[in-house]
């Protein structure tokens, strides 16, 4: 009974039912594990709201000039889309496997899986990048600065910026949040590197994975819409 | 810290294997490639839906899988499922207003019941005019009403050339 004992036997008893990153208002790492999952999946869910949005504006013009549409989707090159559906897909892998590592306590795993996932992400915008700057240099631009010129110069026709609008502004917003995927993908690779994740412990990782794979879902639907308009 | 690398299986971490990863990865690849090739057949109205069911199959592929919805609390799947019940209800109904509005283009000085009764009136003169016996005497009269506008046309014609070559 000498407190030094009793001392001992509590701070044992503490790190194994009160793990460090356990939080005192959950009862357990398996309740504070399932709680942070559901936030992101509401989070997720008002994501998707966020580019419903832009898919119902989509789906009202094309619906009110299909054939405008099919012209203009020409522009579109689907090699390169096809290219970047591939490259988003791979990026789901990649972090799918950097969970897969942290859950079985693989540390160098988890990190290069991770640096991986953000390579592939940057992949993704340099693609984008060329394809921008690839209808600037024709005078495809959105809103009212739409003046196609050169080779480009068939798809001034009526209804066309309203389409060329919408690419701009989906695959715009899309790719902020690439770019914002990005800087949590590298923080979290950062962390696992500083050894913060373990098979007991890896929630951030995983609610950043669940983020990721969105960012991949809603790119598994632009690119149809958007690329192969018969 | 435990290392214990059974130890998220033990916290009830449902772990998705490797090799099943890999499995989704490919068949998600190949439905890309689908997806490409269906463009080149034209199915007519199907074209969108058919595109939309493969993207569909390829997005709950992650969902299940990648996501691990499969092996979740169905808490999860009930949030996600009421958010996309949500964007269906958005698309049907925004659509059910803009797709049938009707040509608000088309603006013209006659009201909409004087050009309903001139597109009557053009129907009946051309079923008078393909109208067989029965018609007759509406047909004769017509085409003397046309000769008598002929002739009558000729003599103005002729009137107004006697007027220019009188003139000096």
């Amino acid at each position: 009974m000498a407190p030094n004992i009793q001392g001992a036997a509590l701070e044992a008893h503490h790190t194994a039912h009160h793990p460090p990153h356990l939080k005192h208002h959950f009862t357990s790492s398996e309740q504070q594990f399932g709680a942070a999952k559901l936030g992101m999946w509401l989070f997720l869910v008002t994501e998707i709201l966020l580019f419903s949005g832009m898919f119902v504006a989509y789906a009202v013009y094309r619906v009110w000039h299909p054939e405008v549409f099919a012209v203009a989707s020409e522009v579109l090159d689907p090699v390169m889309g096809g290219i970047n559906t591939i490259v988003l897909l791979a990026s789901s892998l990649t972090v799918a496997l950097s969970i897969y590592s942290a859950q079985t306590d693989d540390q160098k795993a988890t990190v290069r899986y991770l640096v991986a996932t953000v390579a592939l992400a940057a992949v993704f915008l340099i693609v984008k990048y060329f394809e921008y700057t690839a209808k600037f240099e024709h005078g495809v631009f959105p809103g009212a600065s739409f003046d196609p010129h050169g080779d480009y110069a068939r798809y001034n026709i009526p209804y066309a910026a309203q389409f060329f609008s919408i690419y701009f502004v989906m695959t715009g917003i899309h790719g902020v949040h690439v770019v914002v995927g990005m800087v949590l993908i590298s923080i979290m690779a950062f962390r696992a590197h500083r050894g913060h994740f373990s098979s007991a412990y890896y929630t951030p990782v995983e609610v950043t994975g669940l983020y990721w794979h969105l960012v991949d879902i809603i790119w598994i639907f632009l690119f149809p819409l958007l690329y192969l308009i018969h | 810290m435990v290392h214990n690398p059974a130890l998220a299986e033990h916290h009830g971490h449902h772990i998705v294997p490797k090799r099943t990863l890999i499995k989704v990865f490919v068949a998600l690849v190949f439905l890309t490639i689908l997806t490409v090739s269906v463009v080149m057949v034209d199915l007519g109205p199907l074209n969108v839906p058919i595109a939309l069911g493969i993207a569909a199959v390829k997005a709950s592929l992650v969902v299940l899988i990648f996501m691990g919805l499969k092996y979740d609390s169905p808490m999860n799947a009930l949030v996600l499922s009421i958010g996309v019940l949500f964007v269906v209800l958005f698309l049907t109904f925004t659509l059910f207003d803009t797709a049938f509005r009707g040509d608000l283009g088309n603006v013209a000085p006659e009201t909409i019941a004087d050009m309903q009764r001139q597109e009557q009136a053009l129907q009946e003169r051309e079923a008078r005019l393909s109208g067989g016996a029965a018609a007759d005497t509406s047909a004769a009269a017509d085409t003397s009403a046309a000769a008598a506008d002929t002739s009558a046309a000729d003599t103005t014609a002729a009137a107004g050339a006697d007027t220019t070559s009188a003139a000096p």
